[in-house]
């Protein structure tokens, strides 16, 4: 419990700098080239730990089904859908609405275990969680108090 | 309207990614999984801009060489978020992600870090901070 709670919040720091880093490779690139690259860049780091770590064995995809190559896509439709989104409402708006579904679907996915994930059984406990968390973001997104935003997150 | 559409399946498209690697990576393993995904990502995204043809490629050569590195970090992002769900569940470890995530953002932006503009944070973000983590400790019940 303690351990995924650890990662998960590596996760989440490491992914609160690299939207600062791609925010300021957006601004001149535009968002295109950047998604490019921070993809690149993402696919390099990844074999050569795989390969520290793992060696010959990162080849041997024995399980590999067809539709895991495909994938990959979602992050693209991420990036249209945040660049829209943010165009249209703003990024405050924006990036309540977004964090709000991501946790949506989380307990959604949670409580119905799909793709062969361990089923976590809902639970109203975790509702009203889930509940103030997302006044939580409300409060810290759409409370005021700060002037300029950041830019879309990408991993 | 079509703004709220396009955040919200933002927002759906990343838990998805999340669940997606988690999955993959139970049957090729983790570095296997980002690898590929990202690999498949990063055809799809060139493509694309060749074909908007919006790549302002100059553009990277005016940025720290520091903040183009940026895109590495996703290959101990993965492995954390992966690791993450397989432990404690979808819900637990988007819920932590998000919060050090605001909470790393927070950091930065009032300390001015990395040459963003600093921003002074009044009550209602630290109540929200509050909210978030006691919305954990809910979810941890």
């Amino acid at each position: 419990m303690i351990l995924g709670l650890i990662l998960a919040v590596i996760a989440g720091a490491l992914v609160g700098v690299q939207n600062i880093f791609n925010s300021k490779v957006n601004e001149r690139a535009g968002s295109w080239a950047t998604t490019t690259l921070v993809l690149g860049m993402g696919f390099l780091a990844s074999l050569l730990i795989g390969l520290i770590f793992e060696g010959k064995h990162m080849f041997s995809l024995d399980n590999m089904q067809p539709w895991y190559w495909f994938s990959g896509l979602i992050g693209v439709g991420v990036v249209i859908c945040m660049v829209q989104g943010m165009k249209l409402l703003g990024p405050t708006y924006a990036i309540s609405i977004v964090l709000t579904a991501q946790l949506g679907f989380a307990l959604l996915w949670d409580s119905l275990g799909w793709l062969g994930l361990e089923k976590v059984p809902f639970s109203f406990t975790k509702l009203i969680g889930v509940l103030v968390i997302v006044g939580g973001i409300c409060a810290f997104k759409l409370g005021g108090g700060r002037e300029t935003e950041k830019v879309p997150k990408m991993t | 309207m079509r703004g709220i559409i396009f955040a919200f399946l933002g927002g759906a498209f990343i838990t998805l990614q999340g669940v997606a690697n988690a999955r993959i990576s139970q049957d090729i393993g983790t570095w296997q999984a980002a690898t590929i995904t990202q690999f498949t990502g990063f055809i799809a995204a060139l493509a694309i801009l060749l074909f908007v043809r919006d790549g302002k490629w100059q553009g990277f050569k005016q940025v720290k060489p520091l903040y183009l590195l940026g895109g590495a970090f996703a290959a101990v992002i993965i492995f954390t978020n992966v690791t993450a769900i397989q432990q404690i569940g979808v819900t637990f470890t988007v819920s932590a992600v998000m919060i050090a995530q605001l909470g790393i953002t927070f950091i930065i932006d009032i300390n001015g870090l990395f040459g963003v503009v600093k921003q002074k944070m009044r009550m209602p973000q630290f109540i929200g901070i509050g909210m978030m983590i006691a919305g954990v400790i809910i979810l941890g019940l």
